[in-house]
């Protein structure tokens, strides 16, 4: 037998498998796909958390998987232990954020800054609504990242608009809604840069087609949910009800440690080849540090840190298991039934339906949506004459919303937990379909119009 | 012990059960060592960390091999694994590296040019650790690897990657991404220093011609192609139509951006006299609509959610019930590489390249790759090289 007879002998075929019959794949990766469903439905009748309920799911499809060899039953261990670490900086991100701003909280920064901000702007309603949102868009901008801004900026800015008269359920739905917009907005979006480095687009003339529609929603959003004032107290009375802050406390031992923060971001940017990489997380951690060097009262650092992880733990676990099920599912074969179906559907059906695809799978896997379904559709969307740079704008408006649902609703749930939300999550989530729907209209129109919307792209250049 | 103890202590039982096996077998992936058989044409080797002295002691240094002929000549390299995950570029490279015969100039192969990039691995994409290539003496294992350099070699990311020297911002992901980190720097993050030393072999060495290569998805419109800048164009597009004219397959030619910086085809023809040709071949096994990612799916090719989709003329090159065999790519990277050095020293021939014994297309789709590679256990020693 020479090489070229021998060659595929010794690889494993896939046993219910014959090249040609789709139908037979489906059925297949249709099982998988059953048995993870049945698996999440049984554990969370069984009470199980979100994210054990996922761990199930996952383990399962990978077990349903062996079965075919897709994958080896020795490796799905491996692949657990794996995808498990797709999002690791992420978590670090989320971790070391979090902590910073418990911090700036804990020495009474939150509360001093809202005292100044409601005493400044309380009696100009649409300024300060405005305000707010730039604080909310720029940390998510500058990172690409929603969860950032809501965990930097969330705490005062949820106070500031509650003592506006906002009632705390559409307060919730503001942060949820801009702090995804900041993750969209430029110069960082993360979504576009990943879509840019699967297609080998340039990730440049980016700037108007992202920046316009993030403006333009998100004083929409502001207006819409913050404009009624439901309850009107004097100026006075407010200020009395506010905490005390400590006696030592200043503008610039709050100023100091987000300079810090924000200083380094910027200092990667303005000097990009003198500077070591030192990433986010460290970047925090910088910041965390000047935050305890210029508190006005003791604080434990450790303690609060300690706290802070307890409180995100659900959080991370979540990542960790989101990265596990992307893992399975694409040695299964799950997530490329997914990716076909939905670039196989009809062009005016695939319209329409981007308004629930992309959100969805946001909420499933998170960035990985963009390179599973985002890619594909692109490539297909330039071959057929559609503008690369607008459409991938236009996309990346819809899966910040995804950002509220689960199972992994990552901005939406801090946006609770920040805001304190006391209501159930559907109640929260109820608060935002209006400037939801906008924003997926806005998306979906600029994907369909994305030839006629290329000035954006030449004036951003 | 209570019942909840007892099903908390079983948990953590597995955990560390499973976690121990999975870091042992990731483990050794990372640390699992290809044995290369330097050919009758290798005549010295050296390290990339001799060009660029930052990389000496880590991952991602790697072996560089010349071949030297007898006769002053030119010179070319050919750079493979840049993208470990697009695995015909290297064993392409392996069939010049154990096969190829320099009379005239200097071919120079670089064949795991991300070396960091090749032992790792890519979480949330569930691909298999190896493939194997059989032979005559038995089948050669490969590790395979990411698109992007490990972690355990350079971290943390920057939020956004701001390429040097035209401050472009790229994805985060990319300062890890031998593709988009050219032309590097001596100081800057270790992938920067691995194109750097490319880029110092090209200049120190007046390297004439440079092959990247790589491997694309059939839903990427820039796939079975030679991407060329302008310098480069008119050698590609003869080799395109001569390939086609005399061997029978497509390899259209696509022009190099000059917008998109940090790619090989655009930063070696603008930072050096090299004249540079990035080679696509077809790989449906990195597309994103297809079933799982086996091992056979990587070396067949074959998909029936593509084959729809072909049929629905959803992809950018032909593709049939015959899928797009690793012979196939492999030997149209194999011809590529030879008809523009042969075009190359036709137009110059004081610094022409000749090289022989390197199988073209049909030869390689007739008898398989595997059947140009030696049995290093039966090889000189000094002859086999781990990498």
């Amino acid at each position: 037998m020479n090489v070229s007879e021998k060659r595929f002998l010794d690889y494993p075929e896939i046993q219910y498998v014959k090249w040609g019959q789709v139908e037979n794949m489906y059925a297949q990766i249709g099982i998988i796909a059953f048995v993870m469903v049945i698996a999440y439905t049984v554990a969370k009748w069984k009470k199980l958390s979100v994210e054990t309920s996922m761990f199930a799911a996952a383990l399962a499809g990978g077990i349903a998987g062996a079965f075919v060899k897709t994958p080896p039953i020795g490796q799905l261990a491996r692949h657990m232990v794996e995808g498990a670490f797709t999002y690791l900086d992420v978590m670090l991100v989320f971790s070391t954020a979090t902590i910073f701003m418990a911090v700036i909280s804990e020495f009474g920064g939150v509360d001093y800054v809202v005292r100044g901000t409601i005493k400044t702007f309380y009696n100009k309603r649409i300024l300060a609504l405005l305000i707010l949102m730039f604080i909310i868009l720029i940390p998510g901008a500058l990172t690409g990242a929603g969860s950032v801004s809501v965990l930097v900026v969330g705490a005062p800015t949820v106070m500031a608009l509650r003592y506006l008269g906002i009632p705390e359920k559409k307060v919730a739905a503001i942060l949820f809604i801009v702090a995804g917009l900041s993750a969209a907005a430029p110069p960082v979006n993360i979504w576009a840069m990943m879509l840019c480095a699967g297609t080998a687009i340039p990730y440049v003339g980016f700037e108007l087609p992202l920046a316009v529609p993030v403006l333009l929603l998100g004083t929409f959003t502001m207006l819409f949910l913050g404009w009624k004032r439901e309850e009107k107290k004097e100026l006075a009375d407010i200020l009395n009800q506010m905490p005390e802050v400590p006696k030592k406390m200043s503008w610039w031992r709050i100023a100091l440690p987000f300079f810090v923060f924000f200083g380094l971001v910027a200092a990667v940017r303005i000097w990009p080849f003198s500077l070591p990489i030192i990433g986010l997380p460290l970047q925090f951690m910088v910041a965390t540090l000047a935050a305890f060097l210029v508190s006005p009262k003791k604080v434990n650092l450790l303690v609060i840190s300690r706290d802070t992880i307890k409180r995100l733990l659900p959080l991370l676990t979540t990542i960790v298991v989101v990265g596990m099920l992307q893992q399975v599912m694409t040695a299964t074969g799950v997530r490329g039934l997914i990716s076909f179906a939905v670039i196989s559907t009809p062009l005016v059906l695939l319209f329409i339906s981007l308004a629930i695809i992309i959100p969805f799978s946001e909420g499933v896997l998170t960035y990985g949506a963009a390179a599973i379904i985002g890619i594909p559709l692109i490539w297909f969307l330039d071959s057929i004459g559609f503008h690369a740079t607008v459409a991938i704008a236009g996309l990346t408006l819809l899966w910040p919303l995804g950002d509220g649902l689960p199972p992994t609703a990552l901005i939406g749930r801090l946006s609770v937990m920040v805001s304190e939300h006391k209501g159930s999550y559907w109640s929260f989530l109820k608060n935002t379909w209006v400037p939801w729907i906008v924003i997926t209209i806005t998306g979906i129109l600029m994907v369909v119009f994305s030839s006629k919307l290329e000035f954006l792209v030449r004036w951003s250049m | 012990m209570s019942r909840e103890w007892m099903i908390k202590i079983v948990l953590i039982v597995l955990l560390a059960a499973g976690t121990t096996l999975a870091g042992i077998q990731l483990f050794r992936q990372r640390h699992f060592d290809v044995p290369m058989v330097a050919g009758p044409g290798v005549t010295r080797t050296a390290k990339l960390s001799d060009y660029s002295p930052g990389l000496k002691g880590t991952m991602a240094d790697t072996t560089v091999f010349f071949l030297e002929g007898n006769e002053e000549g030119g010179k070319a390299l050919i750079m493979a694994n840049t993208h470990s995950n697009e695995p015909a570029s290297l064993l392409a490279a392996l069939i010049f590296l154990e096969n190829a015969v320099v009379e005239k100039g200097t071919l120079i192969i670089i064949p795991q040019f991300n070396n960091s990039g090749g032992r790792n691995t890519r979480p949330g994409d569930g691909y298999p650790l190896y493939f194997e290539i059989p032979t005559d003496w038995g089948s050669k294992k490969f590790r395979l690897g990411n698109r992007d350099a490990s972690p355990l070699d350079q971290w943390p990311d920057p939020d956004v990657y701001i390429h040097y020297p035209d401050k472009q911002l790229l994805s985060f992901i990319d300062v890890r991404n031998t593709n988009r980190t050219w032309p590097g720097r001596a100081d800057g993050p270790l992938m920067e220093q691995v194109t750097f030393g490319a880029m110092e072999i090209m200049r120190q060495e007046n390297v004439d011609i440079a092959f990247d290569i790589h491997g694309a998805e059939t839903m990427f419109p820039v796939t079975n192609c030679i991407v060329a800048p302008e310098k480069s164009a008119r050698m590609a597009t003869m080799a395109s139509l001569t390939v086609k004219a005399r061997e029978g397959f497509d390899n259209h030619v696509e022009p190099s951006p000059s917008g998109f910086r940090g790619l090989s085809h655009r930063e070696i023809g603008d930072y050096s006299d090299t004249l540079p040709f990035l080679l696509e071949a077809p790989i449906p096994f990195l597309d994103q609509p297809t079933g799982p990612k086996t091992e056979k799916f990587l070396l067949d090719g074959k998909d029936p959610f593509l084959l729809k989709l072909a049929k629905a003329k959803m992809l950018f090159v032909p593709y049939d019930e015959s899928g797009w065999p690793m012979d196939k790519r492999v030997g149209q990277h194999c011809s590529v590489v030879l008809e523009i050095m042969r075009q190359y020293s036709r137009k110059k021939p004081e610094r022409a390249i000749e090289v022989s014994h390197v199988p073209r297309y049909a030869q390689v789709v007739q008898n398989g790759t595997g059947s140009y590679y030696h049995d290093p256990s039966k090889a000189d020693p000094d002859k086999v090289f781990l990498n």
